[in-house]
């Protein structure tokens, strides 16, 4: 379903991606997890070439790029094929809720207005904001920002959703509503790649981890496996600096 | 010499055939300025080849020289080239046959453009690199984000600064009498200079151009609650 392959990136002089290879099946909820800067925010921004690879190929679907010199149309396309719930939220400031999540059935899928209106309405009743259509983002929460923000991204139908530390930038109380709200979606089998730092979450609904280091990814396994018997010692190092014993238990 | 109020009002009668002058070099320079200004600013924003390196040197130049310059320019500097091309074509267009205000319009809409760029590339500036990121993971080309997601936004963030540069524009219109077009500040001369009352002729002048200048910051305010209603941010 989504396949990377030999993903290479620069920044200067400094390599954050060092040759990464992923794929992920149809279905599949992936989390990354890494210490800051391991890149695994730059990986999750090039499957979607916000951030563009400096070589490598990456297939979502049936839409292949070589990340040589991919096309404006190929990266176009690619882009259609997936969906990105960002760690700022990124709503369309000047446009309410409901706005916000039928802006791209409209414009880019056209979608007819009507039917637009009455998918994006289920998709935010489904996220628990039937009753903030109308808001603009400054008037919402963090938390109902970002479910927003996850209802906009569920509207593309998308092949898979990137999810780039969705719960980084909420007040503690606010974490939970959004978690509740991907836990939810995770279940209905919608693919999902997730950067995050919620180690409890990820052991909780991903069914694979990724765990990256130093522009590599060191190792990788089914979530169960992965945080009761990491492989590699520079994993131990990691889930013991940030897991509460509950949950790092060997 | 006593003040004589009631020439001003006099004064101020007769000044009213010259708004409809006044408004239409302002309402031409600041709308070609702002086209222009939106190209040139995306131009340096984009670093779009050579347009980049044209864009700012005109920008510089216009901001680095009086607008009466400018329009001095225009006026001596036009018709040249006006002439030189007619005649390296063979057609019988002369520049006497561009009336007066033409060179008004060329000249004015060069120096607002060039301060609008700076107007519009602020704007551009203003809004988050998330929200270009966010239309391009939605799925938009870049013009539907910049139509659909930037300029929206964008404008609003500007339009503070947009309304300055339009009254700007309206009071600098003045300078066209160089130019023998007689808007309201000419006129006020013309109408005073029969009986020397040139003092009450000008407060008719100004109290017009006020009067105009309350018009467009009234319309600026509704205009700004309704771009701008998203936003209830800053520090008030």
């Amino acid at each position: 379903m989504i396949a990377l392959k030999e993903i290479r990136k620069s920044f200067g002089r400094h390599e954050v991606l060092k040759g990464i290879d992923l794929e992920v099946e149809k279905g599949e909820v992936v989390a990354i997890l890494g210490p800051s800067g391991s890149g695994k925010t730059t990986l999750l921004r090039c499957i979607n070439y916000l951030e563009r690879p400096g070589s490598g190929r990456i297939r979502i679907g049936d839409v292949a790029v070589d990340c040589g010199h991919p096309s404006k149309k190929e990266i176009h396309r690619l882009r259609g094929r997936s969906a990105m719930v960002f760690q700022q939220y990124h709503l369309f400031r000047h446009k309410t809720a409901l706005q916000n999540v039928m802006e791209g059935l409209v414009v880019v899928q056209n979608v007819p207005k009507e039917e637009a209106r009455q998918r994006s309405v289920e998709l935010l009743e489904k996220v628990g904001l039937g009753a903030k259509l109308d808001a603009y983002p400054s008037q919402l929460s963090g938390g109902q920002q970002q479910r927003v923000g996850i209802a906009r991204a569920l509207a593309l139908n998308p092949d898979v959703i990137l999810f780039d530390e969705p719960t980084s930038a909420l007040d503690p109380e606010l974490v939970g509503e959004v978690l509740a709200v991907i836990r939810k979606i995770a279940r209905e089998g919608i693919t999902m790649i997730i950067v995050t730092h919620e180690m409890a979450f990820a052991q909780e609904v991903a069914s694979r981890i990724v765990f990256m280091d130093d522009g590599a990814v060191i190792e990788e396994g089914a979530a169960s496996e992965f945080f009761r018997s990491p492989r590699e010692e520079r994993t131990r190092q990691f889930l013991r600096r940030m897991t509460p014993e509950a949950v790092y238990n060997i | 010499m006593k003040l004589d109020p009631a020439f001003i009002w006099e004064a101020f009668i007769k000044l009213l055939a010259a708004i409809p002058t006044t408004l239409e070099i302002t309402a031409v320079s600041v709308g070609c300025g702002f086209v222009i200004g939106i190209v040139t600013a995306l131009a340096r924003i984009y670093r779009v080849p050579v347009l980049r390196e044209i864009s700012s040197a005109y920008v510089t130049f216009i901001r680095g020289t009086p607008m009466l310059t400018h329009l001095l320019m225009v006026m001596f500097g036009l018709p040249i080239a006006i002439d030189a091309l007619s005649g390296a074509l063979g057609l019988s267009f002369s520049s006497v046959q561009v009336p007066m205000i033409g060179f008004a319009y060329v000249a004015f809409s060069l120096t607002a453009g060039a301060y609008m760029s700076e107007v519009v590339r602020s704007g551009l500036l203003a809004v988050n690199r998330g929200q270009i990121e966010a239309a391009y993971a939605v799925g938009m080309t870049t013009w539907q984000a910049l139509r659909r997601i930037v300029f929206p936004q964008a404008f609003a963030s500007a339009l503070p600064n947009l309304s300055n540069s339009l009254i700007g524009m309206l009071h600098g219109s003045t300078l066209a009498f160089t130019a023998s077009v007689v808007e309201i500040n000419a006129k006020a001369q013309i109408v005073a200079s029969t009986n020397w009352k040139f003092f009450e002729s000008y407060i008719a002048a100004a109290l017009i151009f006020w009067g105009l200048t309350i018009v467009i910051e009234r319309l600026t305010a509704l205009l700004e609650k309704r771009v701008a209603r998203y936003d209830r941010g800053g520090v008030a």
